[in-house]
């Protein structure tokens, strides 16, 4: 077992040097890097009133021309590109194995500062999202399955289902246009984690201000995982309860109750706790468009706006964190595995 | 003779499937006797399993039901009592083993757990004395060092291992009757053996105590059972004591039940079958169920269904070709 999971803990490193590779090389290509963005700045300094569009196009076309080679190979010097592809990438994977994710162009400190101060946010968000729909989908998904076919269960199913079908971001505009304060109501506010004044408020109002900043992203975060989680439960549970085993139990006398709750939800929530680890890996990452829509300064805002705006050691550094969390996430989801299927022994 | 321990009364069972009715059992009555072991023959489909769970009204509603029926049961028709009192009788005073060893048991909880459950829930046992009696009842089943393999789970027994751990869970009450489907069929031949004698064993050990034998294998019946009901599409077409039964075998459907057994002297020659195969549950024949592939059908038997006549003490049939004693 435990050789089991040192493999797996080795088998994440080529797959986060295939994932970050390949993102690396993307940020080589695409057009507007910060490369370009520095040339654009300079030109917009130097000749004033000329058109921007007309200085982008010009800027990848004759850039010789207006920039001194010695400057060019300055810049190119400071992001990296002087050097080719692969030993670029090697260049950045040594920073990072000691910590050092590179400097942010836009904000000029170092990623690894800027990406520790979001994170909380993200956390935030990620785990209460993740709790409460934990929370909501279990015991809807055993009820669906104890009411299979009944009213409740297709009503619930109707609406776990909308519900899968909204993305998130989208909700969140929708909740914003209408309860934002706008046209409509005024019952959330528009953004944001706290408010702007939170240091000065009281304990019980500060407590209270972040409350009514978290429940409409939560929503958004929640909604999608609804569906498949209701229908995972649901469906585990129903196909356990036809098991023998199930009759067994029936069989020896033993309370209904007994037999629903105690012998076929054990089974049933192998499959609903082992994609445990993954979704939290997946969702303490935060939420790029979610924290973009309610203005949240986490962790996917950050990857957001680093993306936008080419700032790539931001890009990187997002990244890398994001990677990490979902593979650690998946290695999570075999130990829970072992905890609670005695039958699983990774050898 | 002695009031049976259990009695049924023209029991019927159906399910519902895709709004189609099926009749799996039709009007079965029976009695089990107490120190006796009652052997229920029948190809797949015939009725038999269906017939045992409704005992304890273990069919799965939807799509079962029993619609039907009385099952006496200690001057109680356990049709009719309350769903607590049902449970009650489940696994303390009737007791029941399954075909698959393999998933019969709960994959994730130990084995001494699940062995001593019934005690929990029908007796007012702590949970050391259930332990102890637990350990007890895994040894006298056989198993090796029960003490240490309470804690294991059903993945760490072999098939033959498992259903004895299910015939300890069964027994552990002491049950009146224990029901046993097709309890070794899973099983390898030379464990399936040992598991019978288990079974007999046990069962010769406790006075007045009635064990019902589900099978398809008239060998087992034969070897085990003191009296035999045959059942063919949801009914019982013959009934006798074991040894009648082979020796005199009336009905046309024992008969070729009989002729299908292979003999070591008949070797190299052509196995007799039954022609034709089980009509399907859903279109059984409106006389007698076994006309479609009888081989002395009448016209009569198409349209008119016999009833189960007794025609030797003991011994009844239900087929219009088998002549009748003078009431």
């Amino acid at each position: 077992m435990g050789a089991y999971f040192a493999r797996r803990f080795l088998l994440m490193i080529p797959t986060f040097i295939g994932i970050t590779f390949l993102v690396f090389t993307v940020t080589r290509f695409v057009p507007g890097g910060p490369i370009e963005q520095m040339i654009l700045q300079i030109e917009m300094g130097g000749q004033a009133g000329e058109g921007g569009a007309g200085a982008a196009a010009d800027a990848t076309t004759g850039q010789g021309a207006r920039i001194p080679p010695k400057v060019m190979a300055e810049l190119e010097k400071r992001f990296g590109f002087d050097k080719p592809l692969p030993l670029a990438y090697l260049s950045w994977l040594g920073d990072v194995v000691t910590g050092d994710l590179g400097e942010s162009y836009k904000y000029s400190i170092p990623v690894i500062r800027l990406v520790i101060s979001k994170f909380p946010v993200s956390i935030y968000f990620g785990l209460i999202g993740f709790t409460l729909a934990y929370l909501v989908c279990v015991p809807l998904g055993v009820m669906k399955a104890i009411k299979h076919g009944s009213p409740f269960d297709i009503v619930s199913s109707f609406t776990v289902f909308i519900g899968y079908s909204i993305p998130g971001w989208a909700l969140g505009t929708l909740l914003l246009v209408y309860f934002g304060g706008g046209t409509f109501l005024d019952w959330i506010p528009l953004g944001g984690f706290r408010s702007k004044n939170w240091a000065e408020l009281s304990a019980g109002a500060k407590v209270l201000d972040q409350l009514h900043h978290t429940i409409a992203p939560i929503l958004c975060y929640a909604i999608g995982s609804f569906a498949t989680l209701t229908v995972l439960m649901k469906n585990s549970l129903m196909e356990n309860l036809g098991q023998d085993y199930v009759r067994s139990a029936f069989a020896k006398g033993l309370p209904e109750k007994r037999v629903i709750f105690v012998h076929a939800l054990r089974n049933s929530l192998i499959p609903v706790c082992t994609g445990l680890g993954h979704a939290l890996g997946l969702i303490m990452a935060g939420s790029y468009l979610i924290e973009y829509t309610f203005n949240i300064d986490g962790l996917g805002y950050l990857g957001y706006t680093s993306v936008v705006e080419r700032d790539y050691a931001v890009v990187m550094g997002v990244l890398v964190i994001n990677t990490a969390l979902v593979l650690f996430g998946n290695v999570m989801s075999d130990v829970l595995y072992v905890l609670v299927d005695p039958r699983i022994r990774f050898t | 003779m002695s009031e049976p321990l259990l009695r049924v009364v023209d029991l019927q069972t159906w399910f519902q499937v895709s709004g189609m009715t099926a009749k799996a059992v039709s009007g079965v009555s029976l009695e089990v006797r107490a120190g006796e072991v009652l052997g229920i023959v029948g190809e797949s489909g015939s009725g038999k399993s269906v017939t045992a769970l409704s005992f304890i009204r273990l069919i799965p509603d939807p799509p079962g039901r029993i619609v039907a029926g009385e099952v006496w049961f200690k001057g109680r028709d356990l049709l009719k009592l309350p769903w607590d009192e049902v449970r009650k009788v489940r696994g303390r005073e009737i007791g029941m083993i399954f075909q698959e060893p393999m998933t019969s048991l709960n994959p994730v909880f130990t084995i001494g757990m699940q062995v001593m459950e019934p005690l929990l829930f029908h007796y007012d046992l702590s949970r050391d004395e259930a332990w102890e009696r637990a350990v007890q009842a895994l040894d006298g089943v056989g198993i090796p060092d029960a003490r240490a393999r309470m804690g294991d789970y059903p993945h760490q027994f072999s098939g033959g291992m498992r259903q004895r751990v299910m015939i300890a869970m069964a027994m552990i009450c002491d049950p009146a009757i224990l029901i046993a489907d097709e309890p070794t069929t899973a099983l390898d031949v030379t464990i399936q053996a040992q598991v019978m004698e288990l079974m007999l064993d046990l069962h010769r050990r406790r006075d007045g105590a009635a064990v019902v034998l589900i099978t398809h294998d008239l060998a087992v019946i034969a070897e085990t059972c003191s009296r035999v009901l045959v059942m063919y599409g949801g009914k019982v077409q013959e009934e006798a004591e074991v040894v009648e039964l082979f020796e005199r075998p009336l009905h046309p459907y024992t008969k070729g039940l009989m002729d299908s057994i292979p003999h070591v002297q008949d070797k190299g020659k052509r196995l007799a079958t039954i022609r034709g195969n089980v009509p399907s549950i859903f279109d059984l024949p409106e006389g007698c169920k076994f006309c479609t592939r009888c081989p002395v059908v009448e016209p009569r038997c198409w349209t008119e269904e016999p009833p189960l006549r007794e025609v030797a003490p003991g011994h009844r049939v239900r087929c219009h070709l088998v002549p009748g004693t003078p009431a």
